[in-house]
């Protein structure tokens, strides 16, 4: 028989190809560097300096352990976490799951307006005028269909955050101590210390960017091979954690030692080193586009998640009557999310108190993944092998030891225990 | 029970008994001595309208015993009563043939055949037909799923206002034992490809091939054809070898190629040397271009006939192909004696002219507009403009046929790639 040469995509394809497979770890991953992110990382740098730098290392481990997971959960069944959870849970478990989810998903649609509050104020915006606008303008936007256009637009303004990187190195840090922080465990027994880990906790391993995760391999794999869509997720979580760690290098060499971040002015001058006078307008342009990315995609994935796992209609396309649940909830979480944001005090604050919120729910919600990995009824072959079980089981427990000792600690603050 | 039980009265309601309900509930000897819980119902899979439940499985202390449907003499909402009074102890083993009412069909997704869609099961309902109960519906409501998280009161109450028949329902085995099984519904075989594929897409991946395995070569080619690429890839990867094989024999070549570009090289290798030579090499040819020309999307499947053949010939020929590849050709083909293109014939020009005319007779204006082989796409628009039909032909250097170019496959290629200028206007 005569071997005809078969013609292989040219090398542009080739690369596009491989930028579409990019896709799902990259974005999921990045989706941890919304508002609730860069202020985390700002609060960093500014209150302990590079000493947090050690627990990133850990808090990147323990994302790359979960994306994965996460990515083979959607690639091996080819459905979202919820409907997981309904599937293999008792109904009460998979309720409890649920409205865990959407407690810790409300928490980050709060932070995105919050930001988007906070990046305008730099504009002298009041945010009594910008989060109701905004809120509005996404809800449109998304309901109506141009989202797609919107969304090319709010990726464009995160890229502002490459200058992080540019910013840490420029701002010519004390690299051996950045090193030695690293490598060396810093961990202080303060009560700010402990906040501060499970706010990087939270907004790092935020429930939600396992349910995005697992979402977009099942929808859309990109690549069936799944070796590279494990590849694309633990890729994803370490570079976006990369990306983090420099945040909070830049923010410590500028304005280390400061305590708790009070004000977006005060994370900007983390960009001085690169941006001058401009550092300003490029931090609110990043926080921005960050944020209002995030308060779309955030309560959109919520709702196809839950509509997905309760069986009913759930396209943008549809109208309130075809599907009522889906585009309910969507409405729902962008009004209770802008509500919230509202709310007069500090917004820097209520981002960073919702990370918190992020962070205490996220054990619970790993604990479910990771019983649902660990069987063989859900992952057949892809189950999770000795190692990873045990590797897995331990960042649960650290991140659930943690979480419990942050809620002893608020509950001594408030004076119910001694 | 024919009839639908859409409609919720007070006495159906009376008939019916919910499954999740059931769960957890006690299980009594005829005497009314508590012997153990409800774990969950067995039915087999075979393909009754309204199976009947095969067994119980009971927690009685630690262990969990099978009780044979044969042995249950009442099942009520609060409570299912055992004919005897005594029980045999078997321990439960799962066997193959079974499936588990709650743990593989509550809260999974099932396909209701009559409305062409994926469902999620909230609750199963079960009636008594005869001296069996049977399961006769499915209720997907979300109404249900609260009623299931309230206290037991409530947990227990049937609540049919949207139940779907289960005679129309197609279930899913579990993944873990990939079985052929036995119980189809007719009417999944009678669904539109289109209708298929949107099925197919919405499943999960075991269920997915599942389904797959149950339709007929012809109708799964079909049904693959109308899927999205990304669908196509995924289900190639899962299939077994021979569900790959009669796949790419019984698609439409162009389909086929299109969907062995996307694939990376060692899958495309192994599928293209399990598939019978003439199909292998088909696929090759096609394969051979890139899929930016005209010959890279078209299909190969042409009949041709010469000009001093009559009507009737190129009937008989047609005839044979529908009833090989489906009838979706409406063009034949004719060559002179060296092969080359005189004339591009619609089936509607042969229905109006008689089974003894020569093909000569209808060769004539208008003449068809041809593109060669390595016509980029994005000129090929035009093409089909000036020609006005619903597909065009391509020639090789020498004018012969190779191929046509399908109006859908055009279509798909501007939908799926969003090229920014669509139409070059020369």
């Amino acid at each position: 028989m005569n071997q005809m040469a078969i013609r292989r995509p040219t090398p542009w394809k080739r690369i596009a190809a491989v930028a579409a497979i990019a896709g799902p770890g990259l974005i999921a991953a990045n989706a941890g560097n919304d508002a609730g992110g860069i202020a985390t990382y700002a609060s960093a740098g500014s209150q302990f300096g590079y000493r947090t730098i050690f627990l990133m290392v850990l808090v990147t481990i323990g994302l790359v352990l979960v994306q994965e997971m996460s990515a083979r959960l959607g690639a091996h069944t080819g459905e979202g976490l919820v409907s997981l959870f309904r599937e293999h849970f008792s109904l009460r478990t998979a309720t409890f799951a649920m409205v865990m989810l959407l407690i810790a998903n409300l928490g980050l649609v709060v932070s995105e307006f919050a930001g988007i509050g906070a990046a305008l104020e730099m504009a002298g915006v009041s945010r009594y005028m910008a989060v109701p606008v905004a809120a509005a303008a996404i809800w449109a936007l998304v309901v109506f269909g141009s989202y797609r256009y919107a969304e090319r637009i709010f990726l464009l303004f995160t890229l502002a955050f490459l200058g992080y990187p540019i910013a840490a190195i420029l701002s010519h840090p004390h690299w051996r101590d950045v090193a030695a922080n690293a490598a060396v465990p810093h961990l202080l027994g303060s009560a700010a210390f402990i906040t501060l880990a499970i706010q990087l906790v939270g907004t790092t391993i935020t429930p939600y960017m396992q349910l995005f995760q697992a979402a977009a391999v099942a929808d859309r794999p990109g690549s069936v091979n799944l070796r590279v869509i494990r590849l694309d997720a633990v890729s994803g979580a370490i570079f976006a954690n990369v990306i983090s760690i420099f945040i909070i290098i830049a923010t410590a060499a500028a304005i280390g030692g400061s305590g708790p971040l009070a004000s977006a002015d005060q994370a900007a001058k983390a960009l001085v080193p690169v941006a001058g006078h401009g550092a300003e307008a490029l931090f609110a342009f990043g926080l921005f586009g960050a944020a209002a990315l995030a308060a779309a995609v955030v309560p959109l994935s919520t709702s196809y998640a839950l509509a997905e796992a309760v069986g009913v209609e759930r396209s943008v396309s549809n109208t309130f009557k075809e599907a009522p649940l889906f585009l309910g909830m969507f409405t729902f979480q962008i009004v209770i999310g802008a509500v919230v944001a509202l709310a007069p005090g500090n917004l820097i604050t209520l981002l960073l108190n919702m990370q918190t919120l992020n962070g205490v729910i996220t054990p619970i919600i790993l604990g479910f993944i990771l019983v649902l990995a660990n069987r063989r009824s859900v992952l057949g072959e892809n189950v999770n092998g000795p190692v990873f079980r045990v590797a897995a089981a331990a960042c649960v427990v650290v991140v659930g030891a943690l979480a419990l000792v942050f809620v002893y600690q608020t509950v001594q603050g408030w004076g119910w225990v001694p | 029970m024919a009839a639908s039980l859409r409609t919720a009265s007070s006495s159906l309601s009376a008939q019916l008994v919910s499954v999740a309900g059931l769960i957890g509930r006690p299980v009594r000897t005829g005497d009314g001595q508590k012997v153990g819980r409800v774990v969950d119902l067995i039915c087999r899979n075979d393909a009754q309208a309204y199976p009947p439940v095969a067994g119980l499985v009971v927690r009685v202390g630690f262990r969990r015993i099978f009780v044979p449907g044969a042995q249950v003499a009442e099942i009520s909402g609060s409570a299912v009563i055992l004919a005897s009074a005594q029980i045999d102890m078997h321990d439960y083993q799962r066997r193959s043939g079974e499936r588990l009412l709650m743990g593989h069909i509550v809260d999974h997704q099932v396909v209701d055949v009559d409305g062409v869609r994926v469902v999620r099961v909230s609750d199963l309902y079960l009636a008594r037909l005869g001296s069996m109960w049977c399961l006769v519906g499915v209720d997907v409501s979300m109404t249900t799923l609260l009623r299931r998280l309230g206290p037991a009161v409530f947990r227990v109450r049937p609540t049919p206002d949207r139940v779907i028949d289960w005679a129309v329902i197609q279930s899913f085995g579990t993944g873990e034992q990939p079985v052929r099984l036995a119980s189809d519904r007719a009417a999944l075989h009678r669904l539109r490809p289109a209708q298929l594929a949107d099925l197919l897409e919405e499943l999960g991946r075991s269920q997915r091939q599942e389904l797959l395995s149950r339709l007929d070569p012809g109708t799964a080619a079909d049904a693959v054809e109308e899927m999205e690429d990304d669908d196509v890839r995924e289900l190639l990867r899962d299939a077994d070898e021979a569900t790959t094989v009669e796949l790419m024999v019984h698609m439409e070549p162009d389909e086929a190629v299109d969907a062995l570009r996307d694939l990376d090289h060692e899958q495309r290798e192994e599928i293209l040397a399990s598939v019978p030579e003439a199909t292998s090499t088909e696929l090759r040819q096609l394969l051979a271009y890139d899929e930016d020309v005209a010959a890279g999307i078209m299909t190969s499947r042409l009949i041709t006939l010469t000009g001093n053949q009559t009507v009737g010939d190129a009937t008989t020929l047609l005839r044979e192909y529908v009833a090989e590849n489906g009838n979706d050709l409406t063009y034949v083909v004719v060559v002179d004696e060296e092969g080359r293109l005189v004339d591009d014939i619609t089936v509607v020009e042969l229905l109006i002219a008689g089974p003894a005319t020569p093909l000569s007779d209808l060769v004539g204006e208008p003449w068809p507009v041809t593109v060669t082989a390595d016509l980029p796409i994005d000129e090929l628009a035009q093409a089909f403009i000036d020609n006005r039909g619903s597909s065009v032909l391509v020639l090789d250097s020498q004018r012969r046929p190779l191929g046509r170019v399908m109006a859908d496959d055009l279509v798909d290629v501007f939908a799926t790639q969003r090229r920014g200028l669509l139409w070059r206007k020369s």
